[in-house]
């Protein structure tokens, strides 16, 4: 049966691997639904994962999965779990419902039952005659595929995907964030969804955690209601770039380089005193500094803030 | 909602009872590995010293001591010395069988990140340990121990009064408790090896070094008279120690104490190196 309450807990998680930190004071407590961790990479969303699976030598009571502590009792923790890796997951020699069956029996289900879940599973993901080849010979989004089925065979009350994304055309990859969403939206299952993809996140989740470096940076809704009254003006142009980019700091203007544009982030309810208190006035004054830095706009265009606005502001290098 | 949705489903228990994760893990090794036809072939060529052994033992019953002083030695004898010298001559087959069954074992898994997918399962560290031991324990026992356990069942068959009882009960056992043991020790001394490497041709190489490379420096010191040279003799020592419980001569010109205590050493470093190196993470503070 599943479990509304099945909450994932971590407490005051801090890990190096060796004498590099990985993970830094991380807490936060995660109820079933689907949540998205988000970070550059290297910032320690795999690490978190491995935590989260019991697979690291932590002290007691960092990690709480449906109430046990996985550096006690973290087989009893796995049967809530079900890890979808990055690297890996596939084991040569297999057909991919023999893997899927073997990974059902590990995982204690019962030989018979092993078997038809592969089958149902397998199914459900898309992998239909493939199933009975050897999977080293799948494609990436089969294998992809063929990983998914794995993590659910023994119904998990959780599903970690590591970059289930990776490595996917775009159909493969919606074909993929669809199983996902349905899993997460109506199926009952909890999804922490680990990418750097940030359109991944915001085809699924309903809230994001922030690592940078090992820390939790932040933690909210994706709903667009929080993004709401915040736009992006993009200005792209030649000349005095640095300049420009200096003087809309000044004026504690939130800016990124998003490709070849400049983005400046506004709250139009509440823009700068420099900026004047309309956005026909924002767009003139921001002209106005572009032409007094020889900065030459040859497009602006306003467009409301995006995840991934909220997401570069977050995680730039002067942020924490 | 939809009109028809054949989707995900949740898995409704049929109240069987799961299979250990060790023997799940043991009983995938072994039809992996039984699945080659070279494989078989082989288990029967391992088998054909046994047939030999049986059809002499089958025709000293019927023709008396003549045939034992013509075929000469030990080997054709069914007292427990008779056997180890029988077990002690299917070592290539040994070496062949476990290099074959647990030479990539967790090689392999290393290799394709497959540990950390075990380890992301509720199972601990020995299960996986013990399904792998299994693996390749089960393919020593069929080249030694079953055998030994048929042949002393046909000699009693043809010939139940030869030596009765010890034949049907106490060399079986003896038999048994041997190559438990030995086996047990070989595979983990495998498996560590195995453990050390992402390449399962690096392991074979590893282990025809130590087991054939081993009985040839020791034949050399045996044939220069350095008996010294004997303690590089590994699987040498494994019979040599054997000797003690079958009740036979010493294999080897070193104590069979000295044997056993290397034996126990290099069952306690391969212990401590397959826990040093099974973890789901390669590197960890």
């Amino acid at each position: 049966m599943h479990d509304a309450e099945c909450t994932i807990e971590i407490n005051d998680l801090t890990f190096a691997y060796r004498t590099t930190p990985v993970l830094r004071e991380v807490q936060c407590a995660i109820k079933p639904g689907a949540v998205g961790l988000l970070g550059p990479n290297g910032s320690g969303k795999t690490t978190m994962l491995r935590a989260i699976l019991g697979q690291l030598p932590l002290p007691p009571d960092r990690v709480r999965v449906g109430g046990y502590d996985m550096s006690k009792h973290a087989r009893a923790g796995r049967r809530l779990l079900g890890w979808m890796p990055e690297r890996g997951g596939i084991i040569p020699g297999f057909s991919g419902v023999a893997l899927t069956a073997y990974l059902g029996e590990l995982s204690g289900l019962p030989r018979q039952d092993a078997m038809q879940r592969a089958h149902e599973v397998l199914h459900f993901v898309g992998l239909r005659d493939e199933r009975y080849r050897p999977c080293e010979t799948y494609s990436q989004g089969m294998r992809q595929r063929l990983k998914l089925a794995g993590a659910l065979v023994h119904d998990p009350q959780w599903l970690l995907l590591d970059e289930p994304t990776s490595g996917l055309d775009p159909g493969g990859r919606a074909a993929m964030l669809e199983l996902v969403a349905d899993l997460a939206g109506r199926k009952g299952l909890g999804v922490i969804l680990s990418t750097h993809l940030l359109a991944d996140v915001e085809a699924v989740c309903r809230e994001i955690l922030v690592l940078k470096e090992g820390r939790l940076l932040a933690r909210q809704s994706v709903s667009t209601g929080e993004l709401h009254g915040r736009h992006v003006f993009e200005i792209a142009g030649f000349g005095g770039e640095a300049a420009f980019v200096e003087a809309l700091k000044r004026l504690a203007v939130e800016v990124h380089r998003d490709g070849r544009h400049i983005a400046a982030l506004l709250d139009v309810d509440k823009l700068p005193a420099g900026l004047g208190s309309t956005t026909a006035r924002a767009v003139r004054a921001l002209l106005e500094l572009a032409a007094a830095c020889d900065y030459a706009p040859r497009r602006l265009r306003r467009r409301p803030v995006t995840l991934a606005d909220e997401f570069h502001s977050l995680i730039k290098p002067e942020a924490r | 909602m939809p009109v028809h949705e054949r989707g995900y489903t949740h898995w409704r228990p049929t109240g069987l009872r799961p299979d250990p994760v060790w023997w799940v893990i043991a009983r995938r090794g072994w039809t992996g590995a039984w699945r080659h036809r070279w494989t078989l072939l082989l288990l029967f060529v391992a088998w054909v010293p046994a047939v030999v052994k049986g059809a002499i033992i089958f025709v000293k019953a019927k023709a008396g001591q003549l045939l034992e002083l013509a075929v000469g030695g030990q080997w054709t004898s069914i007292t427990p010395s008779g056997f180890l010298a029988f077990l002690e001559g299917q070592r290539f087959f040994v070496f062949l069988f476990t290099m074959i069954l647990g030479a990539g074992l967790i090689a392999r898994d290393r290799r394709d990140n497959g540990l950390a997918l075990y380890f992301s399962r509720p199972l601990g560290l020995a299960d996986y340990l013990l399904g792998k031991t299994l693996v390749v324990l089960g393919g020593y026992l069929a080249v030694t121990l079953a055998p030994v356990l048929l042949l002393c069942l046909f000699a009693y068959l043809i010939d139940p009064g030869a030596t009765g009882v010890e034949l049907l009960l106490m060399t079986p056992l003896r038999a048994l408790l041997f190559c438990s043991l030995t086996g047990a020790g070989l595979s983990l001394v495998l498996l560590a090896l195995s453990s050390l490497a992402t390449r399962t041709v690096l392991v074979v190489v590893w282990w025809a070094v130590l087991c054939l490379g081993g009985e040839m420096v020791g034949a050399i010191g045996e044939g220069i008279g350095l008996a010294g040279l004997q303690y590089a003799n590994v699987l040498g020592h494994w019979h040599n120690a054997g000797s003690l419980l079958m009740g036979a001569e010493p294999r080897l010109p070193v104590p069979p104490l000295a044997s056993l205590a290397l034996c126990a050493l290099a069952v306690i470093a391969a212990l401590a190196i397959l826990r040093a190196r099974i973890r789901p993470v390669e590197v960890v503070s």
